[in-house]
């Protein structure tokens, strides 16, 4: 049990560390990076460890001689004992919920974004921030 | 210009520093991972199927899901909104580029264009299957993890691989249009919104209370989508979003992966008439 714990406490504990370096990873990339596509997949990398974050917070300890069980009813017909175990079992189902329609609307902004990329290199010629910003709207 | 990155990067490094600290102090109101759940939590839980209380339930066994179409369905209209938006813009920047209209006229067959044999028949073997599983994952999201969303983008990424191997003429001929996927796209989100005021549409008609976004009978608004179908769990209202949202979104994001691989040259051709204007 003992050992199991500490097995438990140190995988968590690089979840965390890990988490929190991409998250300064990515918001170096979305600063400093001058290419606008390296800004984009900074950005990617960075809604993801965001989402990763929020599953975690919703996440719950091990309780003792049990393991932490997805918030899915999977014992039918509910019967009041199997609600109960359930509850006492399963993670936060709110912070998945709010990931599940973060991701697809992530895809949808980053296609946007990914268009309008696409768009500034077809009028522009680069990516560059640099080289765009001294152009003040000048065509190639 | 190199102060500049290292001033950037000290001002990350103290925000990531502080940041960790606030959480290991339970800035997210206890330590991670907590140690049980909060209320709010265990209510959604208890409630998510529970016939005992026919008043507050879901009456579906993924709590997941009933949070996203039921207890908080109204955010999950706006924020499918938000991803509509999103696709209205990728849109609005390709006005003026129809991906069908050159293609159209000429006659190719299927072996002219794309990508390799293999590849061709990979896909083919491929597709029946993704969106068999596509649509299970959506049919089901009311019982098992997944839901109209995931169903929608597995069967968004196999329409992309055949966009990809078959190449874009070639799916137009086949009727992938930019047309017929808008149209798919408007029917799913005319589902979602006819669903949203189904309950309060069948309110009006019986004559009682009902409210938007309702799925079972509530305590003062004793009408509700049935949860049960022919002793089937369908869980009342949800399923049909699940339909619908599968429908929206796979049809949306094909719809931008049309966009996107439009010919470089089309575009430039619409680029150009712009700046003779």
């Amino acid at each position: 049990m003992s050992s199991d714990f500490h097995l438990v406490a140190y995988l968590t504990g690089i979840v965390i560390i890990s988490l929190f370096v991409n998250m300064g990873v990515s918001l170096y990339g979305m600063f400093a990076r001058p290419s606008l596509i390296k800004k984009l997949i900074a950005l990617t990398i960075l809604s993801d460890t965001a989402n990763v974050f929020a599953i975690l917070v919703g996440y719950r300890r091990w309780p003792p001689g049990s393991i932490v069980k997805p918030p899915v009813l999977t014992e039918l017909p509910p019967t009041p004992e199997r609600v109960a175990r359930f509850v006492s079992t399963a993670v936060d189902p709110l912070p998945q919920a709010l990931v599940l329609t973060a991701i697809v609307i992530g895809l949808a902004v980053i296609i946007f974004l990914a268009v309008i990329i696409m768009q500034i290199y077809r009028t522009y010629g680069t990516t560059d921030v640099r080289l765009i910003s001294k152009m003040r709207g000048e065509r190639r | 210009m190199k102060y500049e990155r290292a001033l950037i990067a000290v001002a990350i490094v103290v925000f990531i520093l502080v940041l960790s600290y606030a959480v290991t102090l339970g800035a997210m109101g206890s330590t991670l991972p907590p140690r049980d759940l909060r209320l709010l939590a265990k209510l959604y839980l208890w409630l998510a199927i529970n016939p005992w209380t026919r008043n507050l339930t879901v009456m579906s066994p993924e709590a997941v899901t009933s949070i996203v179409w039921d207890f908080r369905g109204l955010d999950t209209f706006f924020e499918t909104a938000v991803l509509y938006l999103a696709i209205i813009g990728t849109v609005a920047i390709y006005r003026g580029v129809y991906a069908s209209s050159k293609s159209r006229e000429v006659p190719i067959s299927e072996d002219e264009v794309g990508m390799s044999p293999i590849a061709k028949s990979v896909t083919k073997i491929t597709l029946p299957i993704v969106i068999a599983v596509a649509v299970a994952i959506a049919l089901h999201g009311h019982l098992t993890p997944g839901g109209g969303f995931q169903g929608g983008s597995t069967a968004a990424v196999i329409l992309l691989l055949v966009l990809v191997v078959f190449s874009l003429q070639y799916s137009i001929r086949m009727g992938i249009t930019k047309g017929s996927t808008l149209a798919l796209r408007s029917a799913g989100l005319l589902g979602i919104a006819v669903t949203s005021i189904l309950v309060l549409i069948l309110g009006l008609l019986v004559g009682c209370q009902s409210f938007i976004f309702q799925n079972q009978p509530k305590a003062y608004a004793p009408v509700g989508v049935p949860a049960f179908l022919d002793g089937m769990l369908v869980s009342g209202t949800l399923i049909l979003f699940n339909i619908f949202e599968c429908l929206a979104v796979a049809a949306g994001l094909t719809l931008t992966f049309i966009l996107v691989l439009t010919h470089e040259e089309e575009i430039r051709s619409v680029m150009k008439g712009d700046r003779h204007e």
